[in-house]
């Protein structure tokens, strides 16, 4: 099964037989006919006497050979030499192989247990289920109370203000002069900090006085720099962050002596005071925190399952969870314990109590049928939550005893059990599909209420749902993998070539491309054309510094015209420019193979052998272009690299940075390519500008899209959903002018509404 | 770092398999190759505010003594006992006399200048580097003979939610200090905490089995494939979990008595728990060092089982003519040494495992303090009260060395598990090697 992309492929190449011999020759079929169906059935199904399907994973020469010295059973040594190869290919081809298996029975929807994204979430919303949720508003930056003393005393509080950003350099001024004092004031900011991806964050705070940081747990800090010890101002710890999720933040900054309280202060000159609070993100580069991620309301506390999972099956370009491990039993096993430990020490809080045996019953259905994403039938009440509380010897240990079963139960661990959809299921699968997570209250509710019956009332739950956090992390994280842009975690340049092309730079260029791309989804069209179309570009200080152009070096993001002229959206994007290129020199092939893959979704095989690009400095007459044409010249190299080419070339004025150029090695860029569609109709373009234009309108690149949304949101492939499916859904898409949030629920919603044939068509 | 150091970070450094991982976990002494030799085994107990040296020191010296009003707990075990006057800790620079004292007491090396203003003399921060138990532990963990599943534990009784110079006595090297458990349960946690959890899931296991029955039965034959996959997985970890037997913890799960708080004046349950969880401990081997710190340097415990009502500290500062006052700081210490004969008595009577005699023949417990006296805040004289077996000193004895360096004791320890370093701390107090006449 993990091999199912490439084997269509494969497939669709090797249809036509080659093996049809000549008129004295009889063909594969015929031969099968004539020896071998009498005992292994119509297309190898098997038959009364010989039950065994004939099935299986030798290749077509091992097979031929394995004919030739044993079959026909009662007959060895009368199907052999070039009969066997024919009988041999035929039957691999027709019913024997994988590919054929798989061709000859079309995919279902399958069982999958959770994935480790989706245990994680899961089990996050499960406990916060019991907590009172607050909303991300439109209010960024960070609540700033403002002290006139050294701790942080209400009656002493002088400012209370939004700060964008933590990152200040008092000297030895006041920072509210008058007010409060130069030599002894204390700040606290507080709010929350949004994760946009799942990871290890590091967060960093540099100060030269007394700080302490907490994330997402308000009794003990994060970073504990009260006691400043010798010359360190850069403090820093790392914690496990779930994307789409708020988290509650509190700073304390205390510019004064701790300990004994110091009566001399005044009498000496104030010393100087900075703080600054940055973080760095998953593989990108240290940063000041920006506002776009902070809110002065606090959140509530996560619970966030820091056990290590195996990865789940990736092979399909999307993570399923079909596939089950001893590695991942135990994960599972050590995850309850750890959510039961948790648990345990917050029962006041999620419980409301500790000791008092209706509330905790009540604790324990309500969290099991939570997980459980549907109402408890009164026999499973009993068995969940009775039965636990009467053995166990105190109702503490009950808790524990529920939350282990319940954790380890197939009920939470694994989806789709029933051949559904029953409203609870549309549900369950709405809420995985946008959030990876289970259902909120509301859904229930429509589903406990019949309310999530119709077409019209599960969509309007999808919409409602696709403006929550943790959806608009899925989607963005979408736009990655269609940008082929998922799984670059590091961009270095040749830095003699590039000087200033520093960690900071790519960093910011990746928020540059996010801003662009998050601008287009959540802007009231919404219109997929715009990415490849629009052509401003988000530059900072940083940025604008490092592409000459003129900003202040501590200016925010902003629109900015960046050779707008010669720019077409994400495909001149410097980001993507730069990830696609080399240290030094650009690389066409790279550009190609991600507009031929993601954006045109053609199946390129990988190249015979591995290339090693032939180096700039043994070619130095000739342009990037110009040794990539040489190189690929040989036409077992042309199959793909027709196709590859002529898409990578128009992107030749933009070099390994994505700056635009007219020239290389002083010689004009020639970015003329071309392509042929899949009907057979071929186009030329001048620059990209073109190409973007062509590609904006091709129903190709819409398809390509398309299908790969689905893949993402539902995990399943879109050809179990019916043959037609990927057609619908690419006709909705076009009708609503190319919508990409509409489609997102378009697709949730279909997904979402499918019945399910729990047995495989035969 | 919350994602620190864990149980399955300690299995990677054992290199147990990763299919061993699951429920050895928690099982300590399971594949180590370190029960063949003496297991020499150190404590260091740590009480604040000084000693009152009229009712503290003996009169007499050499191996012929009588133990005063605060030592007359430890009678019993005189001949395991070896007092160590005169010792001077000599590390100046920033800090008050307390933070110096307790930040400098095992590390034996000045405070970094920082932001924490003591009563008097600069400001400053954590000590620049580590504490000789740390030194030892790291000494033993490196050599798998010695190696333990913890390697040292760091205990407290009401040490004050608060890190800064005068809470931390341990350090795991410059700027780096180790916070002790002061609470039994949190402590408890961390020796048995697996082993709880393996029974409590070994008694869900059958729910579990019926549950995945019933499910099984309703899905359908494709869907069962990876549903069973489940099953069977779930099955061979019951298997193993039900093979794996309780007796790895070389001895029963101490069971905890419930209700103890982290309050003043539960001060003496917490201290004989915690001292029987440390018992527990060494005789499970999980680890051969182990620190016990009462409150903090400048600690304030108000002992008021012993009828007194003032805080410790505030006491301590009174004047040797207030001779009430004195006569309760006499109490106090006596109440501490009464721990340490406590944590004496349950070493003497528990044997060896795998080896003859008791703990406390191959135990060193070190009891210690910041100042030598509270009201002069003099860092002569700090009271190193030594007893039990375990480093081969001619324990019975009551030395007076006329003002040497505590580094040198620190040095001493050190060569007492043969780890025979040259210098320790600030250098300059090291030059002369270990305290003379110590075996």
């Amino acid at each position: 099964m993990p091999l199912f992309a490439t084997l269509i492929v494969i497939v669709s190449v090797a249809l036509p037989c080659p093996y049809v011999g000549g008129a004295d020759k009889l063909s594969g079929e015929q031969i099968y006919q004539k020896q071998c169906v009498r005992c292994h059935g119509v297309d190898g199904a098997g038959t009364k006497e010989y039950a065994e399907p004939l099935v299986g994973d030798r290749s077509v020469a091992q097979l031929s050979k394995y004919i030739a010295k044993t079959m026909p059973e009662d007959k060895p040594g009368t199907c052999i030499g070039d009969d066997a190869d024919t009988v041999a290919a035929y039957i691999h081809e027709s019913f024997y192989s994988q590919a054929a298996r798989e061709r000859n029975t079309p995919p279902r929807i399958d069982l999958a247990r959770l994935t480790v994204r989706q245990y994680r979430n899961t089990v996050t919303d499960l406990v916060g289920s019991f907590r009172t949720q607050t909303k991300w508003d439109e209010a960024r930056g960070l609540r700033g109370e403002y002290f006139n003393t050294r701790n942080f005393r209400n009656d002493k509080r002088i400012l209370d203000r939004t700060d964008d950003e933590v990152r200040f350099d008092f000297g030895t001024a006041s920072p509210e002069k008058g007010k409060i004092e130069p030599h002894e004031f204390a700040i606290r900011w507080s709010g929350s900090v949004l994760a946009p991806e799942t990871g290890v964050y590091d967060f960093v705070v540099r100060s030269d006085q007394s700080v302490r940081l907490w994330v997402n747990d308000n009794t003990k800090p994060l970073v504990d720099a009260y006691v400043k010890s010798g010359l360190d101002t850069e403090f820093r710890a790392s914690i496990l962050l779930l994307a789409g999720r708020a988290y509650p933040l509190r700073l304390e900054f205390s510019k004064a002596l701790q300990g004994v309280a110091d009566k001399d202060a005044k009498n000496r000159p104030p010393a100087p005071a900075m703080i600054s609070l940055e973080w760095k993100r998953p593989h990108q580069a240290t940063e000041v925190i920006p506002a776009q991620n902070l809110s002065p309301t606090n959140a509530a506390e996560s619970f966030i399952v820091t056990t290590a999972f195996p990865p789940d099956d990736r092979s399909l370009g999307w993570e399923r969870g079909t596939t089950i491990s001893k590695a991942w039993e135990q994960s599972t096993t050590d995850a309850a314990f750890e959510s039961a430990a948790y648990i345990a020490t917050k029962l006041p809080e999620l419980a409301g109590t500790t000791d008092q045996l209706p509330k905790l019953k009540e604790f324990a259905r309500k969290f099991t049928e939570r997980a459980f994403r549907r109402p408890l039938k009164p026999d499973e009440i009993r068995f969940f939550v009775d039965r636990q509380f009467e053995t166990a010897k105190d109702p503490a240990l009950a808790v524990k005893r529920v939350v282990l079963l319940v954790l380890k139960s197939p009920r939470f661990l694994f989806r789709e059990l029933g051949d559904g959809p029953d409203p609870h299921e549309v549900a369950s699968r709405l809420s995985y599909e946008l959030w990876d997570s289970l259902p909120d209250q509301e859904l229930l509710t429509a589903a406990a209420n019949g309310k999530l019956k119709t077409r019209e009332q599960i969509t309007r739950h999808a919409e409602r749902m696709l403006n929550d956090l943790r959806a608009k992390a899925k989607l963005r994280e979408f736009t990655h993998k269609w940008l082929g842009i998922d799984q670059v975690t590091e961009i270095s340049k040749n830095t003699e070539r590039y000087p200033g092309f520093t960690p900071e730079v790519v960093t910011d260029l990746r928020t540059s491309l996010d801003l662009f791309v998050q601008q287009i989804v959540w802007s009231p069209t919404s219109d997929f054309r715009q990415l490849l179309l629009a052509n401003e570009t988000y530059l900072n200080g940083r940025l604008a510094s490092f592409y000459g152009e003129d900003l202040a070096f501590d200016a925010p993001f902003q629109k900015w015209d960046l050779d707008a002229e010669n720019r077409a959206g994400v495909l001149t994007h410097p980001f993507m420019m730069a990830a696609f290129s080399y240290t030094t020199e650009t690389s066409p092939i790279h550009r190609g193979v991600f507009l031929a893959r993601r954006v045109l979704g053609l199946v390129l095989r990988p190249p015979q052998e591995a290339f090693v690009p032939f180096p700039a400095d043994l070619h130095p007459t000739l342009t990037t272009r110009e040794r990539v044409a040489m190189q690929t010249k040989p036409t077992n190299c042309q199959t793909c690299h027709s196709i590859i080419n002529p898409l990578g070339f128009t992107l030749e004025h933009f070099d390994a940075v994505g700056r635009y150029r007219e020239n290389e090695n002083s010689k004009p860029v020639d970015s003329l390519g071309g392509y042929l569609t899949r009907t057979g109709d071929p186009v030329n373009f001048g620059n990209v500008k073109e190409l973007a234009t062509f590609l904006a309108n091709s129903n190709e690149v819409h398809a390509a899209f398309t299908e790969q949304l689905f893949h993402h949101f539902v995990q399943q492939p879109v050809r179990a959903y019916g043959p037609m499916q990927r057609a619908e859904l690419l006709e909705t898409f076009t009708k609503s002018q190319f919508n990409i949030r509409k489609l997102v629920v378009e697709t949730c919603v279909v997904a979402a509404m499918k019945k399910r044939d729990p047995n495989p068509p035969k | 770092m919350p994602i620190s150091a864990t149980r399955r970070e300690f299995i990677r450094t054992l290199g147990l398999s990763a299919a061993s991982v699951p429920f050895v976990l928690n099982l300590p002494s399971l594949g180590f190759a370190n029960q063949n030799s003496r297991k020499q085994r150190l404590v260091v107990m740590f009480s604040p505010n000084g000693i009152t040296p009229s009712t503290f020191w003996p009169t007499e010296e050499g191996d012929t003594f009588t133990l005063k009003e605060s030592l007359k707990p430890l009678e019993k075990y005189q001949d395991r006992t070896l007092l160590l006057r005169g010792i001077s800790d000599r590390i100046r620079g920033d800090g008050d006399g307390h933070m110096r004292g307790i930040g400098c007491l095992l590390t034996g090396i000045e405070l970094f200048p920082g932001n924490i203003q003591g009563g008097s003399d600069t400001p400053a921060g954590w000590a620049k580097g580590l504490s000789i138990d740390q030194e030892i532990k790291g000494f033993l963990q490196k050599d798998a003979a010695t190696r333990t599943r913890f390697g040292s534990l760091e205990f407290g009784v009401m040490v004050p939610d608060r890190a800064d110079t005068w809470t931390r006595m341990v350090y795991a090297g410059a700027n780096k200090p180790i916070a002790p458990i002061d609470d039994p349960y949190q402590m408890f946690a961390k020796l048995y905490g697996g082993t709880k959890d393996r029974e409590v899931y070994k008694s869900v296991l059958d729910d579990l089995n019926e549950d995945l029955k019933k499910v099984g039965s309703t899905v359908s034959t494709e869907d069962k494939r990876l549903l069973d996959e489940h099953t069977n997985f779930v099955r061979e970890m019951e298997v193993e979990l039900r093979a794996a037997k309780n007796d790895i913890v070389g001895h029963a799960v101490p069971e905890l008595e419930p209700g103890v708080k982290r309050e003043n004046d539960q001060i003496p349950r917490i201290s004989k728990t915690q001292i029987d969880l440390m018992v527990n401990s060494f005789a499970a081997d999980f680890s051969r060092i182990a620190t016990l710190q009462y409150t903090n340097s400048v600690g304030q415990a108000k002992m008021r089982w012993l009828g007194i009502d003032e805080g410790h500290h505030e006491l301590s500062h009174e004047p040797d003519k207030n001779e009430k006052a004195q006569e309760k700081l006499t109490k106090i210490n006596k109440w501490f040494c009464e721990q340490l004969a406590y944590l004496t008595k349950r070493l003497a009577e528990t044997p060896e495992p795998g080896g003859g005699g008791s703990l406390l023949d191959n135990t060193l417990i070190v009891w210690t303090n910041e100042l030598g006296q509270g009201n002069s805040h003099t860092m002569d004289n700090i009271p190193f009260v030594l007893v039990g077996n375990g480093l081969d000193f001619k324990m019975g004895r009551s030395l007076n060395y006329k003002k040497l360096s505590h580094n040198r004791l620190l040095m001493s320890l050190a060569h007492g598990f043969g780890h025979r370093i040259t210098s320790f701390g600030n250098p300059n107090h090291c030059d002369a090697g270990v305290l003379p006449n110590m075996t």
